[in-house]
């Protein structure tokens, strides 16, 4: 077990590889009463297309089958595991992402049972077909429920304007008609080949003490016998700028339109962890820099009253992909994806991109790092993400501190290309709203 | 810790090394009318969007990101009678910066400034800044009632308190009334607020009492005139149901259910209600849970909640619109089972394990520390050790939980059928 202090921020984490490959870290925190564990599978929506454990060919998934797997999860040949951690005193629950299945506990008490059929849980599937018909029902609402927000529908809508063949534009849970085709046998191919202790990690944080901790997993992964390791090929359409769809709308029940712009990523990334993660953070500097709201042009804009305080843009950087939206609620959707177009685009002159708000924006930054790290549930859904191989959370003030205008520059010159730009509108449904 | 910093004016301070943050929370408090709820939550815009000093937004961020990003959040919520402005300052512990700053004070200086100074001109806020923060906070009502589980929640609470102006009234307020406020009204409520209100400051983090008592006491509080009063809302029940159906273009149906408790903050079957509710509605074993959505696939998500200043407890589900009469039955069936004693001494133990869990985890988050500081201040009662208010969770008897089950009445249907 490898102990490793960041004195500076009073964090001592602990980490270990088992033989069967699964990464463990442990941060202990004497002060707090929970324990939070996170374990994680390197697959998600996304991960429709690959050659399962054992096999030569490709196949192809049923569309939301890694969210429909995690459901299943749960459900064991004798009953619910929600019902053993809620007698245990824990609560449950697990996430799917893009790229990432994660499921968790927390409790305050019975840290080593919990931990035990969290393993115990994951590394067991049961699926049969009953189960899995029951489940359509289920899985069916859920999907019905995120058609009916609107910033979700907005949010794939510029998906599916960005990555039109991709599965990202596919909602994570998948469609009523996708899942009605998922059988028991499609869920242990999915299982067996990305549920392999290789493919996870597990991270915990809080209460605990950290040998008897490791220990404990030590022993519990000892009893098990896995197949052996066998690197995942996953395979994704390939796209190119003629792809994309310029521009694109949709009519929902909203009392207010929207205008979002998204930037798509096609040139390859820095290839090194700490690269990528100043790659990252200097995108996130840029878009504070320009539009956020210590910029003028936020000022203006949303003095003219194009934006209002739905106004956000976020830069997200996965496992294979990486895009920019910028946009909000605005009674002129097309003025303002022209303004922030125009901007974007003119940002190498704009003052607001000046070594003086960079130092300004990085104690912003810094400030706002630090404040985040009063969650346990933050601190292990970044490190679970694993994105940057050997550069971590605890390594952000560094990172920030690294950054000057040169890195700006190059971002710009990098990201913010115009044939890489889609516009998604959405207008209120009139006759429904 | 506690010290009086200005007549009717009191400082509370709770000393931790467990976070990175400092926060630092002024509340005032008064009764909750519909009128106040509109204008104290404009008000809490106009104060946190800029000031005198900070006459922009950006000026405002600026010095907010010159603050390490501290985070400033001026917000408004209703709890039972009262109604609440909070102005929240949240600072990194200047011990994990870079550099030797001296950010405590600093914080303080600018809360002085934005609560003390803010844009009011010749008896009015700044035009621009009003009319801005108006149109955008009738948006953002407007942009709640898009969400539809929050509009099946409204709407509920609007059925249920049918006969009370205040409390059918959302704590955001609503929108025509917002539409109607002028910023002269606003500069005088303001005043009004400072002069009338009820004010607490709580400060929780790795300070003494000594780093914030001076600052704050120079604050220019004022004279002030402070009537104290009930802070739960009390409702007698009746004996009909109160129905209320709307037809809207959604898929998934909801079905929302408001139910007469009687039962209040840290009263004597205060813990008795709370297993009762972990039995029916509160968790993922509960019965609404185990029976409504995953044995019967009735529902996507069907849980139950405790309104405790108001004595209240609801029902929330979403449902598929043809299924709402077999969904109302078996939520019926659920409570009966409770009334007849039909809990296992498993399922027992594990309401009382996860709500000791909770809170437990809550005393792990600073803003339900700072909460519940808060209300043990104003509510003595329920200043109980961990041991106490572990033994009091522990002596719940299944007798008990069934007498509150029985009592339990329900008031208020509201159900939104889908036709999309």
């Amino acid at each position: 077990m490898e102990k490793k202090e960041y004195s500076r921020l009073n964090e001592v984490l602990y980490t270990k590889t088992l033989p069967n490959g699964l990464r463990i870290s442990l941060l202990p925190k004497p002060d707090f009463h929970k324990t939070y564990a996170l374990f994680t599978t390197d697959y998600g929506s996304i991960d429709e297309e690959f050659i399962p454990l054992g096999e030569k060919e490709f196949v192809k998934v049923p569309d939301g089958i890694a969210h429909f797997l995690e459901h299943k999860m749960f459900e064991k040949e004798d009953g619910d595991v929600f019902q053993v951690f809620g007698r245990q005193g824990a609560s449950a629950n697990a996430f799917t992402s893009f790229t990432k299945t994660s499921y968790l506990f927390s409790t305050t008490d019975q840290v080593e049972e919990n931990l035990t059929t969290l393993l115990d849980f994951v590394q067991s599937p049961y699926f049969t077909e009953g189960t899995v018909e029951k489940e359509k029902g289920i899985i069916g609402q859920e999907i019905q429920m995120y058609n009916d927000d609107p910033n979700w529908r907005t949010f794939f809508g510029l998906l599916q304007g960005m990555y039109p063949k991709h599965p990202l534009h596919i909602d994570i849970a998948g469609t009523i008609e996708s899942i009605a085709e998922i059988t028991a046998d499609d869920l242990y191919t999915c299982y067996q080949t990305f549920y392999h202790p290789s493919n996870m990690n597990l991270f915990i944080v809080g209460n605990m003490e950290p040998e008897e901790m490791m220990a404990m997993i030590r022993n519990n992964q000892e009893q098990k016998t896995f197949a052996p390791p066998q690197e995942i090929s996953r395979k994704f359409p390939q796209e190119s700028p003629a792809d994309l769809v310029k521009v694109s709308s949709l009519q929902l029940p909203v009392s207010r339109p929207k205008g979002y712009l998204g930037i798509k990523g096609f040139a390859p990334l820095p290839e090194t962890g700490f690269e990528l993660l100043r790659y990252r953070t200097a995108a996130s500097l840029f878009f504070q820099l320009l539009i956020g709201p210590t910029s003028e042009l936020y000022l203006s804009m949303y003095n003219e009253g194009l934006i209002d305080d739905s106004f956000d843009y976020e830069f997200i950087l996965d496992r294979g992909f990486y895009f920019a939206d910028i946009g909000g609620d605005t009674e002129n959707p097309k003025e303002l994806t022209g303004k922030i177009k125009e901007l974007l685009l003119t940002a190498q002159d704009r003052p607001e991109i000046s070594e003086e708000r960079l130092q300004l924006l990085k104690k912003r930054m810094t400030g706002n790092h630090l404040q985040s790290l009063n969650s346990l549930e933050y601190i292990a859904n970044q490190f679970s993400k694993d994105q940057f191989g050997e550069a971590t959370l605890f390594d952000m003030s560094a990172v920030i501190d690294s950054i000057e205008m040169k890195d700006i520059q190059k971002f710009i010159d990098h990201f913010i290309i115009e044939n890489h730009m889609v516009e998604f509108f959405v207008y209120p449904d009139k006759d429904e709203a | 810790m506690s010290l009086v910093l200005a007549e009717n004016i009191n400082l509370h301070v709770i000393p931790t090394k467990k976070y990175k943050t400092i926060q630092i929370m002024i509340r005032f408090a008064t009764e909750m009318t519909r009128e106040k709820a509109s204008l104290r939550t404009l008000l809490s815009s106009m104060l946190e969007t800029n000031s005198r000093h900070y006459p922009t937004s950006t000026a405002m961020s600026k010095k907010l990101s010159e603050m390490y990003g501290a985070r400033f959040n001026v917000g408004t919520n209703k709890k039972g009678n009262v109604h609440q402005l909070n102005l929240v300052l949240s600072i990194v512990n200047p011990k994990y910066l870079p550099h030797e700053t001296a950010l405590l004070e600093e914080g303080l200086m600018f809360l002085n400034e934005v609560l003390f100074s803010p844009n009011i001109k010749d008896g009015q806020f700044d035009l621009a800044t009003f009319g801005r923060e108006k149109n955008n906070l009738q948006s953002y009502i407007n942009s709640v009632y898009d969400d539809k589980q929050s509009h099946a929640a409204l709407s509920l609470q609007e059925l249920y308190f049918s006969d009370s102006e205040a409390q059918k009234t959302p704590g955001f307020g609503k929108a025509e009334d917002v539409a109607s406020i002028t910023s002269e009204e606003l500069a005088t409520y303001y005043l009004k607020m400072l002069r009338e209100d009820t004010v607490d400051v709580m400060v929780l983090g790795d300070v003494s009492t000594e780093d914030v008592a001076e600052q704050l006491a120079s604050f220019a509080w004022g004279e002030r005139a402070v009537a104290e009063n009930d802070q739960m809302y009390y409702q007698k029940p009746h004996g009909d149901v109160l129905e209320k159906k709307e037809t809207l273009p959604v898929k998934q149906g909801k079905l929302n259910m408001g139910y007469h408790t009687g039962i209040y903050f840290h009263d004597e079957n205060y813990f008795a209600m709370q297993v009762f509710n972990g039995l029916f509605g509160g968790f993922p074993h509960s019965k609404l849970f185990v029976n409504v959505r995953e044995k019967e696939s009735m529902a996507y998500y069907a849980s139950s909640s405790l309104d405790t200043f108001r004595g209240m407890m609801t029902v929330q589900t979403g449902i598929d619109s043809q299924n709402r009469e077999k969904v109302l039955r078996l939520i019926e069936e659920q409570r009966q089972a409770v009334i007849d004693g039909q809990v296992s001494d498993e399922v027992m133990l594990q309401t009382k394990a996860m709500l000791k869990n909770h809170y437990l985890l809550s005393q792990d988050n600073p803003n339900a520390i700072l909460e519940s500081e808060y209300l043990k201040l104003k509510f003595p009662q329920s200043a109980l050790t961990d041991a106490q208010w572990l033994g009091k969770l522990e002596s719940v008897t299944l007798e008990e939980v069934q007498q509150v089950a029985k009592n339990v009445r329900l008031q208020a249907i509201y159900f939104m059928e889908g036709n999309a």
